[in-house]
């Protein structure tokens, strides 16, 4: 009797904690989120059994006799039925045993997490360049919309945006590493090592990476601001209220339009991590991006299985996180639609 | 290109200076994409070029500006000029491929998604979001690869990756359509899905998905010089603006010439479709 009371007294505060709308919409996108990595991981494996000949074959080269092939089939456990090792695979997955990598015969798991961390820093340090430069730069643009700063800033992203980040890779290694010889050419030295020397190895791998994103956040931050500036009732209250245009702009304003900032961040890091793939390979830097080229041509493919994973993990991760903490600084999405 | 888009933009409303301005932002880069066309497809059968393939090792490292060699050769004894021109031939098919391809596809996907709605919506986003969640630079490189470097294969690599952004693009329109009196009105009035498909949704989701493939000429243009930059895309020794960047790299600081031309070549073009895409982006939003 008091047990059923007591579960019941639970089970209610349960139910008010499951009826807040922000936990159900962080329920319900994280359920969604789910089925899309299955179907990832799927599609990885599937693609990667594309390859002809097989990956015993592959490995062996084109002169191995059918023997020698079957027989590392059956070390490799290939010849198993792919439904069967798609599940093996996923439940090694699933407790962090990502499988040996068939090349250099170490765990998986442990090559990603050395490599994890180049690739980390260099997103990060792109992160922090660009939003640094784009939020002050859009700021100052929407304060004077088609004022001459306005419209420079406005010449420079679109500009900006048609270059390929490898097309500026090469011209920043051209300019600041084989002219000038600022910065080192290719390289990397770990933060451990010596930390002023990482951050100077990563500076223009970094920049490479964050001149687009830095092109595509002042766009959207000055549009949206300008938006919000002319179109809002809210503005026009704080602006008849006497409020300066400088407070208007920071504290009403651009506190809206960082949401819609978070949300483009959010969705762009999947790109991201495509840029990384190819700028790593300019810098020779160890990141994931290294690691997932080398293990495509080698053919090893339980690490691009691993890195594919990896990869969508991380860009729906940042969706999901973008759709979050908008849901939870957005009142209208907190409280609104049930 | 230029003629039916200044065309059609004759009777938009507004004072005429505005409008004069926004021609000439759609008739510029519309004109230069045409320019960068012939010479392309045109150049290399007008102009007394030599072949962009099969160039004598004698005459490699040529600088710019050399007596029948306008751009220099490569460490190949290549023209440049031409390999440029054949590059940017193969960069065209493949970038108006994909995103025709994209447009059909993922265009017919979007908006017979958007138009049915239910289980058959839910089942087609999930599919594409699961393309979509997939890191696009990645799943090209994992087809290429699979699949084998060549020009049809790239194509088919880059349009897995162009049909769920275009499907995206197709549902939203459609799904805003919906709310319209004369979807309502074509769907008491009895017409059968496929008509209300092809008569009434088909011409105002068309504007935003031509929109968007201008914008996405750059992008694809961009990943598919990266793929032969990486030696998954064209194979060597068949020009592409991405493989000749890579090849440049090797010798950057004694021959930077070998990488500056390609990549104009590539940013150029881009910027060119990106301007004419931005430009009949706000023409259309701004209706």
């Amino acid at each position: 009797m008091t047990a059923g009371l007591a579960r019941r007294s639970r089970e209610s505060g349960l139910a008010r904690l499951a009826g807040s709308p922000s936990l159900r919409l962080i329920g319900k996108r994280v359920l969604l989120a789910i089925p899309i990595l299955l179907g990832v991981s799927v599609l990885a494996f599937w693609v990667l059994n594309l390859i002809p000949g097989g990956a015993a074959q592959q490995l062996l080269g084109a002169d191995a006799s059918q023997a020698q092939i079957r027989a590392l089939e059956q070390e490799l456990g290939l010849d198993k039925p792919a439904p069967l090792r798609y599940l093996d695979w996923l439940g090694g997955a699933l407790t962090g045993d990502l499988g040996t990598s068939v090349v250099s015969g170490q765990q998986v798991t442990q090559m990603i997490g050395s490599h994890l961390a180049v690739s980390g820093q260099l997103v990060l340090l792109a992160f922090v360049i660009s939003l640094g430069a784009a939020v002050p730069v859009a700021l100052l643009a929407a304060f004077k919309p088609n004022g001459w700063f306005d419209r420079l800033s406005m010449l420079v992203s679109i500009t900006g945006l048609s270059v390929a980040n490898y097309v500026l890779a090469m011209l920043l290694v051209l300019v600041f590493a084989v002219n000038l010889t600022i910065f080192p050419a290719i390289g990397f030295v770990p933060f451990s090592e010596n930390p002023v020397r990482n951050l100077h190895s990563l500076v223009l791998p970094a920049l490479g990476i964050a001149a687009p994103l830095f092109c595509m956040y002042t766009r959207f931050l000055r549009g949206d601001l300008v938006d919000q500036l002319q179109g809002e009732d809210y503005i026009t209250t704080a602006r008849a209220k006497g409020i300066g245009p400088w407070r208007v702009l920071l504290l009403h304003a651009f506190r809206n339009s960082a949401f819609g900032l978070i949300t483009v961040v959010g969705l762009n890091l999947g790109t991201l991590i495509g840029s990384t793939v190819i700028i790593e390979q300019i810098f020779a830097l160890p990141g994931l991006g290294q690691l997932l080229l080398q293990a495509i041509n080698t053919r090893d493919y339980m690490v691009v299985q691993a890195c594919v994973v990896l990869f969508a993990v991380v860009t729906v991760a940042a969706n999901l996180l973008a759709d979050l903490l908008y849901a939870v600084l957005d009142p209208r999405i907190r409280y609104g639609s049930r | 290109m230029a003629v039916v888009e200044s065309a059609s933009g004759a009777p938009t409303t507004g004072p005429p200076a505005r409008s004069r301005t926004r021609d000439l932002q759609i008739t510029l880069p519309a004109v230069a994409i045409a320019m960068i066309g012939a010479a392309c497809f045109l150049g290399p059968l007008v102009l007394p070029i030599p072949a962009p393939t099969g160039g004598s090792v004698l005459e490699s490292y040529l600088p710019s500006f050399s007596a029948g060699h306008p751009l220099g050769t490569d460490p190949n004894g290549n023209d440049i000029l031409s390999r440029i021109l054949h590059g940017g031939r193969s960069s065209l098919i493949i970038t108006l491929a994909v995103n025709g391809l994209g447009l059909v596809i993922g265009g017919a996907l979007g908006a017979l998604s958007g138009h049915l709605g239910g289980i058959a919506d839910t089942v087609i986003m999930r599919v594409l979001d699961v393309l979509i969640a997939f890191p696009s630079l990645v799943l090209v490189l994992a087809v290429a690869q699979s699949l084998g470097p060549s020009r049809t294969n790239t194509i088919l690599a880059l349009t897995f990756f162009s049909v769920p952004a275009f499907a995206r693009i197709s549902r939203a329109a459609t799904l805003r359509l919906r709310e319209q009196p004369f979807m309502a009105a074509a769907e008491l009035c009895g017409t059968s899905s496929g008509r209300i498909l092809l008569r009434h949704l088909a011409p105002n989701v068309l504007p935003q998905l031509i929109t968007f493939a201008m914008l996405g000429m750059g992008i694809i243009i961009v990943i598919e010089g990266a793929l032969s930059f990486l030696g998954l895309g064209i194979p060597m020794p068949a020009p592409s603006w991405g493989n000749m960047i890579a090849q440049g790299q090797q010798s950057l600081s004694a021959t930077p010439m070998l990488v500056v031309w390609p990549c104009v070549a590539l940013f150029v073009t881009v910027l060119a479709f990106n301007l004419l895409g931005e430009s009949l982006r706000s023409r259309w939003s701004g209706r």
